[in-house]
C-alpha cells in the first residue's frame, strides 16, 4: 500500500491540530453550531442520534493491520467497541462524544490515517475495486492513479465548497467492481491503440431521490493530464451546480439539464487551462512521479508465483461452499484473494467489534502481508493469500465469525445503518437486514437461490445503494411511521447485473412489519417462474414485474386494500 | 492576507437613496458595481483608483478587458458555503494573472481564510464577530500543499526538495 512520506506524515497532523484548534474554539463558545459543521463534516464529524459520528476514510479501500488495530483501539477507548463498513469503503464509528474528537484525530493521524473530505460538499474518498492491483482481470493496476487523485483532492482550495458533495471512482479492470457509472466521476483506465494509458471519463451519475447513471465525457483523457480534466469538470460545476435546491445540486442534476452544453463547456475550460493558466503545465503528471508512487504498490516482498493447484480437490462440503463464494481469482499464480464476510447473523451488515478487527488484523498478517481491504458492499478482503494457505484461513476465520460462504448472495446485503443510528433516515435498516438474514439461514436454499444484490436505504440519501440493489428496499417515512418501498431489477454495471440502472419500483410501500414478507414473496416468486440455469435478474428482466406485484400484494395485511363485498 | 476594517477602508461604494447611484462621479476609491462600471468606463478617465464588486455567479473572464484599469476586485461570499468566488479568484490570479487586491467580503469566517489565500484573495473585511488572531493562527497550520495554488503553480511532485518526485522519498 502507499507508503506514507514526512511530507503525508506532517499533512496528516496538521490537519489534526487544525481541527482541534476549531473544537476548542466550538468548545469555547467562539465557533457556533452553524459555523462548526461544514468544518466537522470536512473532518468526518457528524451529529447523529446518538452522539457524533466519526466517518473515516479508507483511501480506496486498502487498510493496514497496524491501522485496523489502531481503528480496534478507538473503538475500545472511545466508542462501544465495535464500527462499521461502508459503501464507499470508510469506516464509521457512533459512539464518540465530541469533546475526545481531536484526541481521536490524533490517535489517526499516528497511524497515517484521518477523515480528510469523508464528508460535506466536497470531493470525497476515492473509491476503487476492492480487489485492485490483485484481480485476474486487472488490465491496469488503479491503485497509483488513486494516490495520485486522492493528493490533487485532497483540500483543494477551491473545490471545498461545492453545490453538494462530489464522489469519484476508479475502476482498472475489465469487471466493473467500483460501480464507476453510479458516480460523479467514474474513471476507467484503458489504453488507446497505441498502447498509451488513459482514462475514459463518465460524469453525472449518482443516486439519491433522482438516480441518474453517468455519461461519457471523454473516450480518453490521457492519465497525464487527467489531473487538469477533473479540474475542468469540477470548476464547470462549482460555477453552474445549482445551489438554490440541495436535491438538484449533485451534478447528475446540471449534466442532465445541460447535456452535451455542459460537456462543451469542460472541454472548452480544459483547452483554456492548457492554453492560458499560470502553471498548468505544472500539473501535468511525470512519469517519475507516477513511478515513485506506484513503488509502493509493488507486490510485497515474498510474493513470487508459484504453480497453481486445484483448490478443490478433496474440499469438504462447507470448506468447498467457502472456496466458491469467499475465494476469488488473483492475478499471481498460487495466489487467491479471500473475503471476510460481515455478513452474519447478530451483527448489522458492516459492523465489526474491536475484537474482530484485531483478529482481522492478525489474519491479515498471518496469511496476507498484513494488508486488508474494504469493500464496497461492505466485508473486508485478505488480497494476498497463498493458496496452500486457504484451508488454515478458513478454520481460523471460521473461529471469529468471518467466514460466512454468502459472498453474492442473498445474506451478502448492503445496508446502511439506518433510522437505528443515522438522524437523516426515515427508516429502520438494520432490523429488516436481521429479519431477512434470519429467514434465508439454509445454505442449501440460499445457494439454490444463487447470486443476488439485495441492498437496503434506510433513506433517499441511498447509502445502502437501493437503486442498484437486484432487489432494493427503501426506507419511506409516511405520518411518521416506517415503510419500506421496493424496487427490483437495478444494477450496479457488473458482468452479473448488466448496465447500470436503477430498479424500478413494485408498488406501494409496504408497513415495517410486511418488508421482510415481501422480499421472501419476491424469492418465492423467482424460484417459481425461473428457467434453468436462469438468475434472479434475468427472471426480473424476462418476465417483468406484474408476477412480483402480484405476489408481494399477497402478502399484504397492514396495507392490504379492505375488500369491498 | 490584509485584514480590512470597514471603519478605515478608503473605498466607498456609491449607494443613493435609491440603490446605487446609476452614474456615479469620477473620483479615487470609489467601489463600483459591475452596471457602474459599466456606466462610466468609457468616460472615466485612466488612472483613477477604481475598484469593482462582483456577485459570484458573474464569469470573470468578461472583465478581461478592464482590469487593467481595476485596482481591486471584490468577491462576495453571500453564505460562508457558497463557493463559487474561489473559482472566481482562482481564474482571475491564474488565467487572467490580475495584479491588483482580489478582496473577500460577506460571510467570510476565520476557516476560510487557508483556501482563499490560496485561491487568489490577498484582503479579507471578515464577518463582524470573527476573531483576527484566530485567523492568523488559521493561516499557518500546514507545512505546505499537494496541488498547487495561485501562489505556488507547482505542485508537490514537481517542487523539487521540497517533497516532489525528485526530493520526496517514502520511509522504507
Amino acid at each position: 500500500m502507499y507508503a506514507y512520506t514526512d511530507f503525508d506524515r506532517q499533512f496528516v497532523h496538521a490537519r489534526a491540530a487544525q481541527f482541534r484548534d476549531q473544537l476548542e474554539r466550538h468548545l469555547a463558545g467562539q465557533l457556533p453550531d452553524d459555523d462548526f459543521r461544514a468544518l466537522r463534516l470536512q473532518n468526518g464529524w457528524y451529529i447523529q442520534r446518538h452522539a457524533p459520528m466519526l466517518r473515516i476514510a479508507v483511501p480506496y479501500g486498502v487498510l493496514d493491520s497496524r491501522q485496523l488495530r489502531q481503528l480496534a483501539r478507538i473503538a475500545r477507548e472511545h466508542d462501544r467497541g465495535y464500527g462499521h463498513f461502508t459503501t464507499r469503503q470508510n469506516l464509521q464509528f457512533n459512539w464518540i462524544p465530541l469533546p475526545q474528537s481531536a484526541d481521536v484525530m490524533d490517535l489517526l493521524a499516528d497511524v497515517d490515517m484521518h477523515g480528510i473530505q469523508t464528508s460535506g460538499n466536497c470531493i470525497r474518498n476515492i473509491t476503487s475495486d476492492v480487489t485492485a492491483g490483485v484481480a485476474a482481470d486487472e488490465l491496469i493496476d488503479p491503485r497509483p492513479y488513486a494516490e495520485v487523485l486522492r493528493q490533487w483532492s485532497t483540500l483543494h482550495p477551491e473545490f471545498a465548497f461545492l453545490p453538494r458533495k462530489f464522489k469519484i471512482a476508479i475502476s482498472g479492470a475489465k469487471e466493473d467492481r467500483a460501480a464507476i457509472a453510479w458516480h460523479d466521476i467514474g474513471l476507467q483506465l484503458r489504453r488507446n491503440e497505441a498502447g498509451e494509458i488513459g482514462f475514459q471519463v463518465f460524469v453525472g451519475g449518482g443516486m439519491g431521490r433522482t438516480p441518474i447513471i453517468g455519461q461519457e465525457i471523454n473516450a480518453f483523457v490521457p492519465w497525464q493530464h487527467i489531473l487538469l480534466y477533473l479540474e475542468a469538470i469540477v470548476r464547470t460545476y462549482n460555477r453552474f451546480g445549482r445551489r438554490d435546491n440541495m436535491y438538484k445540486a449533485r451534478i447528475k442534476i446540471l449534466v442532465k439539464a445541460e447535456g452535451q452544453a455542459y460537456f462543451d463547456a469542460v472541454n472548452a475550460e480544459y483547452q483554456a487551462i492548457l492554453a492560458d493558466d499560470a502553471g498548468s503545465h505544472e500539473q501535468i503528471i511525470p512519469e517519475a512521479e507516477l513511478a515513485r508512487v506506484a513503488a509502493s504498490f509493488v507486490e510485497p516482498q515474498g510474493v513470487t508465483p508459484v504453480p497453481g493447484v486445484d483448490i478443490f480437490e478433496g474440499a469438504a462440503p462447507a470448506y468447498r461452499r467457502w472456496l466458491e463464494r469467499n475465494v476469488h481469482a488473483h492475478r499471481v499464480s498460487g495466489y487467491r484473494s479471500v473475503t471476510l464476510s460481515l455478513k452474519r447473523l447478530g451483527l448489522p451488515p458492516g459492523d465489526i467489534t474491536d475484537a474482530q478487527m484485531d483478529a482481522a488484523a492478525a489474519l491479515s498478517d498471518q496469511f496476507s502481508h498484513g494488508e486488508l481491504r474494504v469493500s464496497h458492499d461492505q466485508n473486508l478482503l485478505l488480497p494476498w493469500v497463498r493458496e496452500s494457505d486457504l484451508p488454515a484461513l478458513f478454520a481460523a476465520a471460521k473461529e471469529h465469525g468471518f467466514a460466512t460462504p454468502n459472498i453474492g448472495l442473498l445474506t451478502d446485503m448492503i445496508v446502511c445503518p439506518g433510522g437505528d443510528f443515522c438522524a437523516l433516515a426515515n427508516a429502520r435498516s438494520i432490523p429488516v437486514a436481521a429479519e431477512i438474514t434470519e429467514r434465508f439461514q439454509d445454505l442449501d436454499e440460499l445457494w439454490d437461490i444463487g447470486d443476488i444484490d439485495l441492498h437496503i436505504s434506510g433513506c433517499i440519501n441511498s447509502c445502502g445503494h437501493h437503486h442498484s440493489g437486484h432487489i432494493g428496499v427503501l426506507g419511506v417515512d409516511k405520518d411518521g411511521s416506517e415503510w419500506y418501498q421496493i424496487t427490483l431489477g437495478g444494477s450496479d454495471g457488473s458482468t452479473l447485473s448488466g448496465a447500470a440502472v436503477p430498479g424500478k419500483v413494485i408498488g406501494p410501500s409496504f408497513a415495517a412489519d410486511e418488508a421482510a414478507d415481501a422480499v421472501e414473496a419476491v424469492i418465492a416468486t423467482y424460484r417459481r417462474e425461473r428457467e434453468a440455469g436462469e438468475r434472479f435478474l434475468q427472471t426480473v428482466r424476462r418476465i417483468g414485474l406484474d408476477a412480483f406485484k402480484q405476489a408481494t400484494n399477497g402478502i399484504r395485511r397492514t396495507t392490504a386494500k379492505p375488500t369491498t363485498d | 492576507m490584509k485584514f480590512v476594517s470597514k471603519a478605515q477602508d478608503p473605498w466607498h461604494t456609491c449607494a443613493g437613496e435609491d440603490g446605487p447611484q446609476p452614474h456615479p462621479a469620477a473620483a479615487d476609491h470609489k467601489l463600483l458595481t459591475l452596471e457602474q462600471w459599466h456606466a462610466v468606463r468609457d468616460t472615466w478617465p485612466e488612472g483613477l483608483a477604481t475598484g469593482v464588486i462582483l456577485p459570484n455567479d458573474v464569469d470573470v473572464l468578461d472583465l478581461k478587458a478592464d482590469l487593467p484599469r481595476l485596482q481591486l476586485v471584490v468577491l462576495q461570499f453571500p453564505k460562508w458555503v457558497d463557493g463559487r468566488a474561489y473559482s472566481q479568484a482562482h481564474v482571475l490570479r491564474s488565467r487572467l494573472r490580475y495584479a491588483g487586491e482580489v478582496r473577500a467580503i460577506g460571510e467570510v469566517l476565520v476557516d476560510m481564510l487557508p483556501l482563499l489565500q490560496r485561491c487568489g484573495v490577498d484582503a479579507v473585511q471578515m464577518r463582524g464577530d470573527q476573531n483576527q488572531e484566530a485567523a492568523e493562527r488559521a493561516l499557518g497550520f500546514f507545512p505546505g500543499h499537494y496541488q498547487a495554488d495561485v501562489n505556488e503553480t507547482r505542485p508537490l511532485f514537481a517542487r523539487a526538495g521540497s517533497g516532489g518526485a525528485a526530493g520526496r522519498k517514502a520511509e522504507a
